[in-house]
């Protein structure tokens, strides 16, 4: 799916002066219960132009207190923030009129109508009157407000705020959007329109900056990952490529009496890509080193041996083995992770 | 410029949320008439005796009653503060380039006006009972606490962001409230009162704008009472200002 824009944008990524935000270093701490709290430890980032890139990590990691650092909401205690080329520490005046930001409280004025709040926010952002206007009726018509914007907002559904919120983000068109855990308590169908309007403003050269602890947040609408815990980022990529870096299961289920399995497992666990392979039941489960490499080789194998396969699956692994491996924890606390499951036949 | 035009429609938007409920508008309104309908006819036996010099009871009643109204203005604003803290506007508005000082003043503006237009209501209405009116007086007392309102609300503001919690704001709310009014002489004048209460007055800020406002209520315009009026009220409007802009800057530290 994301295969040619990860492309387009791992190469965008390498070339200097279009990171719309680059980090290096940051730490910063809280007083709690004796002593200071280290909230983030010496984070090192760079976000590319015109990219979506998702914060994952647990309740907890940091991501918020980067994203309120990013954002201008709180100073950094060391390290450089920079972000649409301006440095956060020493200009953040400047920073605020080239950002927008979605909190995870959202923001908007209950007590006021979506379109007042639209217009308050344009006229904020220092645009003028008639400007304003014709901004909010582009918004409302982007993101379908028409048919609740002149209720008042305490009316509203989760799914309703929710796009009123995104809207109020980006009245000013900035050059990067940060989203605190945008679709938190969202339901499946307002969850996925969401995701389009944000590859939409993503398509447009709008930078997505979000964090989410969805394991498929991450992994469907992010061109880039960091996974942070504990302060730290303990791996950064494409989705495909943190995830390819871990091992993947194959499990094939055979036409049963068919063949001499014992000895076709030996064969395959000699294959230069496999891991290991044993029998299970009446399947052969294989480990490969990644979801990309080996398949063919294993087929091949099958084949010349005359092996009838009536099935195959494919276990990939998910953002969440990666957390395992690098934190030795699972993520799955706060998430609902979907299985990567997929059957090839 | 564009500090005063983002004020303005911060102003704005406090005003209509506070005309869509106009329950407060009518409680806001009701409170200090009741006073004057129940409170004020026990005072007529202490007329033209210590404390009430002069005809009528309601000519040091009712700027009392106006300082009060003064007070309970402001001091909502914490409240609105901590839950715009809690539904995430306050965060929304910190990371537009809106001036901090014009987030502050939007309240205030709105906070002065629920003042200032309920007082002018009770002020016609007290007249009907016996109050004498000076209106070019009565016109500056208006400016005068006003300021009282700016700095309870700007105070309250910056105390609802510092402590975040309703809880904690409530009971520091309350419980600065009592001293404040009691020892300004709001509804009995402290010349009513031992010298000891007399002197201890005289570090409650509430005491002078409440002196002053019942020399303005009687006509006096240039005394160094309204003066002393003015002067703490200012400094204290501006403090409080200050205070919470800066609250305002690091609300989330």
């Amino acid at each position: 799916m994301t295969g040619g824009a990860a492309a387009l944008t791992a190469h965008r990524a390498e070339s200097p002066g279009e990171a719309a935000v680059c980090v290096t270093g940051l730490r910063k701490s809280f007083p709690g219960k004796g002593g200071r709290v280290e909230a983030l430890r010496g984070i090192d980032l760079r976000v590319a132009a015109g990219e979506i890139y998702g914060f994952l990590g647990p309740n907890g990691a940091g991501k918020t207190t980067a994203l309120r650092i990013l954002t201008t909401l709180l100073r950094a205690d060391a390290g450089e923030v920079v972000v649409a080329g301006l440095d956060v520490g020493s200009r953040p005046a400047a920073v605020r009129r080239r950002i927008g930001y979605v909190g995870q409280r959202g923001g908007a004025d209950i007590e006021a109508t979506g379109r007042e709040n639209l217009v308050l926010q344009g006229r904020l952002y220092g645009m003028g009157g008639h400007e304003t206007e014709r901004r909010a009726d582009e918004l409302i018509e982007l993101l379908d407000l028409a048919p609740f914007c002149r209720r008042i907002v305490r009316t509203y559904s989760g799914g309703q705020r929710r796009r009123l919120e995104v809207a109020l983000g980006i009245v000013h068109r900035p050059e990067v959007l940060f989203l605190d855990e945008p679709t938190l308590g969202l339901d499946p169908q307002n969850r996925a329109n969401l995701w389009d309007q944000l590859r939409r403003l993503r398509d447009t050269g709008t930078t997505v900056l979000l964090t989410t602890h969805y394991l498929d947040e991450a992994d469907q609408l992010s061109d880039r990952v960091a996974i942070i815990d504990n302060g730290l980022v303990v791996a950064e990529g494409t989705p495909e490529e943190l995830r390819g870096r871990y091992p993947a299961g194959v499990t094939i289920t055979p036409r049963p009496g068919f063949a001499d399995l014992p000895a076709i497992a030996v064969e395959l666990e000699r294959e230069p890509r496999v891991r290991g392979a044993r029998l299970d039941g009446g399947t052969i489960r294989v480990e490969l080193d990644s979801a990309t490499t080996g398949m063919a080789a294993i087929f091949d194998l099958l084949r010349a041996r005359g092996v009838d396969v009536l099935g195959v699956s494919l276990r990939e692994p998910s953002l969440d083995d990666v957390f395992l491996h690098e934190t030795g924890r699972s993520l799955r606390d706060a998430a609902d992770p979907p299985s990567m499951e997929a059957i090839a036949s | 410029m564009n500090f005063l035009l983002q004020t303005a429609l911060l102003a704005r938007r406090r005003i209509l949320e506070t005309l869509r409920q106009p329950i407060w508008v009518f409680m806001g309104m009701s409170v200090p008439l009741l006073y004057l309908a129940l409170f004020a006819p026990l005072l007529k036996p202490l007329a033209g005796g210590p404390g009430f010099p002069g005809g009528s009871v309601l000519d040091v009643f009712v700027p009392g009653i106006l300082a009060l109204m003064a007070f309970g203005s402001g001091m909502g604003a914490g409240w609105i503060v901590i839950g715009e803290l809690e539904s995430g506007v306050i965060e929304r508005l910190r990371v537009t380039p809106a001036s901090r000082l014009a987030l502050v003043l939007g309240t205030v503006v709105r906070d002065v006006l629920m003042f200032v237009v309920p007082a002018a209501v009770v002020l016609v209405v007290a007249t009907f009972f016996g109050f004498h009116a000076h209106w070019d007086g009565l016109l500056v007392l208006l400016g005068l606490l006003a300021l009282l309102t700016a700095a309870c609300s700007a105070g309250s503001a910056a105390l609802g962001i510092t402590l975040k919690q309703i809880g904690s704001l409530a009971a520091v709310v309350t419980g600065l409230q009592l001293p404040l009014t009691l020892l300004a002489g709001v509804l009995l004048p402290l010349s009513l009162g031992p010298g000891w209460l007399q002197g201890l007055a005289h570090v409650n800020p509430m005491y002078y704008a409440v002196n002053a406002a019942r020399e303005l209520a009687s006509g006096t315009l240039a005394s160094a009472t309204v003066a002393a009026g003015f002067g703490v009220m200012g400094a204290a409007a501006l403090l409080a200002v200050w205070w919470s802009t800066h609250a305002y800057r690091r609300a989330m530290e």
